[in-house]
């Protein structure tokens, strides 16, 4: 079960404002004040999907990664196994709504993905990785240490 | 991915980090640069009525509970339920005793740009709800300022003259 589930109206500007955070914040405070927001976000915020995961439930993070990259129309697939979770993401709709904004996308956008989940896995028995495919594709896998 | 749903509760860490760094007005002001974008133009040409059509298009994209009124020199932007702030809320990081200075950090710069006045009640850090009292007349704005701030603790009333 979701602790957010949010409906009604996107508001995709957001991803602008992340962007320009992203950037803002790695200028002025560093890499290390950006990871550490990103820790913050995916051990408190998502306490839930974290905390199930410290017990070895990785159940909120499907359902989370499922309503939500459908949510934001994003072309994708989730591929769930035993002790592995590997989501294929051809079209990111944050780095889509960027271009159709025509904002510049940060060179460090993807830490935002990178950061998050390594936070929200970290300390538990799951592990993930991230390898960019091109510009806006991506690969995110979550698996236990005994799959790698 | 943060999800659209959830950049508020990404933006309410932020504010707490660069709260504790001494950081937050550069970073609102970071912000409304970012808005000047969206804004800007449409404000300066559009006067009262640019800002009423952003609004419009806000109070939509963003499931804001508000009443939005245009008059001939005033628009009133009255948020009864802060879609923002009740997710930053509603939330098991607990929302930054400052959340809600970023609104007024980033938009009365944005109006003195555009040559509008603007008066902010912003009724607690811990209530959803706020008031915008936003004129193309100083005269106007410094009448609706003086009268809340004889009701309003100080603090709650800001302006951008």
């Amino acid at each position: 079960m979701l602790r957010y589930h949010e409906t009604g109206e996107l508001a995709k500007d957001f991803h602008g404002t992340l962007n320009t955070t992203i950037d803002y914040i790695i200028k002025n405070y560093g890499q290390d004040t950006l990871k550490k927001i990103f820790d913050n976000m995916g051990q408190k915020v998502y306490k839930s999907i974290h905390t199930k995961l410290l017990n070895d439930d990785p159940s909120e993070l499907i359902e989370h990664i499922a309503y939500f990259f459908n949510r934001e129309g994003a072309d994708f697939d989730l591929n769930i196994k035993t002790n592995e979770i590997i989501l294929t993401v051809r079209q990111c709709p944050a780095i889509a709504a960027l271009n159709k904004m025509g904002f510049p996308v940060s060179p460090h956008f993807c830490l935002s993905t990178i950061y998050l989940n390594n936070a929200i896995c970290e300390g538990t028995q799951w592990k993930t990785e991230t390898t960019k495919t091109g510009k806006g594709s991506c690969i995110q896998r979550f698996y236990k240490e005994a799959n790698k | 991915m943060i999800p659209s749903d959830h950049f508020v509760r990404f933006y309410n860490e932020v504010f707490k980090e660069l709260d504790t760094l001494g950081g937050l007005s550069k970073y609102y002001h970071e912000i409304s640069k970012l808005q000047e974008k969206h804004c800007l133009e449409n404000f300066q040409k559009n006067g009262l009525q640019g800002v009423y059509n952003y609004y419009v298009q806000v109070k939509h994209d963003e499931n804001c509970i508000m009443d939005i009124e245009l008059e001939k020199h005033c628009l009133t932007l009255r948020m009864n339920v802060c879609p923002s702030l009740s997710k930053a809320m509603d939330n098991d990081a607990g929302a930054s005793p400052l959340y809600c200075n970023h609104c007024p950090g980033w938009v009365l710069p944005l109006y003195t740009k555009a040559g509008l006045y603007n008066v902010y009640d912003k009724m607690g850090q811990t209530n959803p709800q706020c008031c915008e009292y936003v004129y193309d007349d100083l005269k106007l704005a410094k009448e609706k300022y003086d009268q809340l701030s004889k009701t309003k603790p100080s603090d709650e009333i800001l302006k951008n003259w």
